[in-house]
């Protein structure tokens, strides 16, 4: 088995990485693929919470590289999904006890066993993020339709395209407002692209669902109802290399949406 | 100083000891005292009589606990000889430190010593134990006395051995009946029926087999009865017993060891690891990690990783105001908090339930501090 390492990435702090990193990696596990995540955000964990597996982690990434358990002892079984592992990041340590070619050994072992090996990379350009990125060969760049957040990933963009390394990269936008995209308040789909000129991967909608997700340790795609869990599962299949055209998040298709939709009609009608 | 008073010292009295292992047991309890220590130490023994070697083990375990002896004192001969041999001083302490101004006799002394015992006695001593003991032993002796006396009355008919036979037979039965008390009292009637029954020579055999079979009875019952007080005392004694000597062992080693005092929150992150015990006054947030040879004490709410015992002391034990701890470990035992209650945040509230951990069989168990 020759296993795809992916880094999950964005420069900037706060858009989504690890979210994406956790519902990602679900999908593909749902789909049936052999799934590892790893952690690479050292002293600032938080992939554990988002897949609730806090309380049984024993071993760390840093306990593997100083070598006080093997690899598979330190790999962390999903509550549910069986294909489903996460090599958790330290709490009480910091970038520096993990270098580039420790992680890049790390994830050439776990190659043989895996499909995917989901690498969530920390917020920034420095240490953490070089580590990151060692080991993987594509990059997913995750963005937000905000100014800051879209120049962040074109910096990271440019650092990714200087790194031999990386074979692709693509983008995946999180947080997308319809809404405010449609009053001409935020940065539509296609002004990022063509900032950015990469690749889209995904497009997923602000959902609040996504908060209490988080707080219940469940990540978004096992709710079935949830249009970003949708959207997610469909950037899983994309990655996997199906076809799955974007999802139209500007028309609410629910029967809710349409029942507004009809009395807004009707009320601005009357006006 | 010679006359058995001595300076920067003091007396340990193992008189009441029986037995060469009781001293020892007494003599380290008590050399194990903080104060005792670099002391000398006057041996008063009772009546027993030790050997040289016995005298020479106590005196290394005294030795071993940074103490010496200064000099003993017995009331056997035997062990007078056995200190001199292996060159202990042996001295009359009694009279010296009991009286030193009035210059009794030896045997005055003592008496007065008896006379003071008695009183001590009757002040600390369990009287209203001894009372109903003593009672008990009367009655035995009455019942004893009793049956003895019907014994030589039957032995007068030895010539006709078969209803002799019979009889002593029958007699047996009522020995090994008495110690059942229900029993006890109709024996005291059986006994002069059968000296009737002797003197008009008829025994009834079916009132003798009867009493045989009941007798069976009666014993197959004791001995199911035995086994099951044996089955229920083992049951309570591997649980008690032994656990309960090696907790307080290991309580008292805890005691020892080096109490590192942290006086605030230690937050995500932030690890603490310890040589001896560790007491945090302040909440222990998640993702830090708290880890002590001995025990840990979370003055607050104990949200991150605790490990107890973290060189195999698995008497070690974690206490906190409130248990929410992600995961627990004392020695080699793990426990993690159950998914059901997977809150990534600790709920602060007002309730506090004060929580203690420890390693019962192989497991982590918490309990509530007030139920222990």
């Amino acid at each position: 088995m020759d296993g795809r390492v992916i880094v999950i990435t964005s420069g900037k702090g706060g858009v989504g990485k690890t979210t994406t990193n956790a519902n990602i990696g679900t999908a593909l596990a749902k789909e049936g693929k052999k799934v590892v995540m790893i952690d690479t955000d050292l002293g600032l964990r938080n992939l554990d919470l988002l897949l609730g597996l806090e309380n049984r982690i024993v071993y760390t990434i840093v306990d593997v590289v100083e070598e006080r358990c093997k690899l598979k002892q330190a790999l962390v079984k999903d509550k549910k999904n069986p294909n489903l592992c996460l090599l958790a990041a330290a709490q009480t340590r910091d970038k520096t006890a993990v270098t580039e070619e420790q992680l890049k050994d790390i994830c050439e072992q776990l190659k043989k066993d895996f499909d995917f090996i989901l690498v969530d990379c920390p917020a920034g350009i420095e240490q953490g993020f070089q580590n990151a990125v060692a080991g993987a060969s594509e990059a997913i760049v995750v963005t937000t339709p905000e100014m800051s957040a879209v120049r962040d990933a074109d910096r990271i963009i440019g650092l990714l395209e200087a790194k031999e390394e990386i074979k692709s990269y693509k983008l995946l936008l999180n947080r997308v407002r319809p809404n405010l995209i449609k009053s001409n308040d935020m940065m539509s789909v296609d002004d990022v692209v063509e900032i950015l000129s990469a690749e889209l991967i995904g497009i997923i909608p602000e959902d609040t669902g996504i908060i209490t997700s988080t707080n219940k340790g469940e990540p978004i795609v096992n709710d079935e109802k949830s249009l970003a869990g949708k959207a997610y599962k469909n950037v899983a299949r994309r990655i996997i290399g199906d076809d799955v055209p974007f999802l139209n998040l500007e028309e609410d298709t629910s029967f809710v949406g349409k029942m507004k939709k009809f009395f807004s009609g009707l009320m601005g009608k009357e006006k | 100083m010679e006359q058995g008073y001595i300076e920067n010292g003091f007396i340990v009295d193992v008189s009441n000891a029986k037995k060469t292992s009781e001293i020892i047991y007494q003599l380290s309890t008590i050399l194990d005292l903080p104060d005792a220590h670099c002391k000398k130490v006057c041996l008063k023994l009772g009546d027993i009589e030790l050997s040289a070697s016995e005298l020479l083990s106590i005196k290394a375990l005294v030795e071993s606990m940074n103490s010496e002896i200064e000099f003993v004192t017995t009331l056997s001969p035997a062990t007078v000889d056995a200190a001199m041999e292996i060159g202990l001083k042996v001295s009359e302490l009694e009279n010296k430190v009991q009286a030193p101004d009035f210059n009794q006799g030896e045997e005055a002394a003592q008496e007065t010593n008896k006379e003071l015992e008695k009183a001590l006695d009757k002040i600390f001593g369990d009287s209203g134990l001894d009372e109903p003991t003593f009672q008990a032993e009367k009655e035995m002796k009455k019942l004893k006395a009793e049956t003895s006396d019907s014994v030589p009355v039957l032995t007068e008919f030895k010539n006709e051995s078969e209803l002799v036979d019979e009889v002593i037979d029958n007699i047996q039965v009522v020995q090994q009946e008495q110690e059942e008390p229900e029993i006890a009292e109709p024996k005291a009637e059986i006994a002069p029926e059968f000296s009737e029954h002797i003197q008009t020579a008829q025994v009834e055999q079916e009132e003798e087999e009867q009493l045989e079979e009941e007798f069976a009875e009666l014993e197959d019952f004791n001995k199911q009865l035995e086994q099951i007080n044996k089955e229920v005392a083992n049951a309570y004694d591997s649980d008690s017993e032994d656990d309960f000597l090696q907790i307080q062992k290991s309580l008292r080693e805890t005691e020892k060891l080096p109490t590192l005092y942290i006086q605030r929150t230690l937050r995500s992150g932030q690890s603490i690891t310890a040589e001896g015990n560790i007491v945090v006054i302040g909440d222990v947030n998640p993702g830090s990690e708290i880890k002590a040879k001995g025990d840990i004490t979370v003055w607050g709410i104990l949200g991150g990783i605790a490990h107890a015992g973290s060189d195999g002391n698995k008497y070690a034990r974690i206490r906190a105001l409130k248990m929410h701890a992600i995961q627990l470990r004392i020695a080699d035992v793990f426990a993690r908090r159950p998914d059901s209650i997977n809150i990534p945040y600790i709920q602060k509230s007002s309730t506090f339930e004060p929580e203690e951990a420890r390693v019962k069989h192989k497991q982590i168990i918490i309990s509530k501090m007030y139920e222990n």
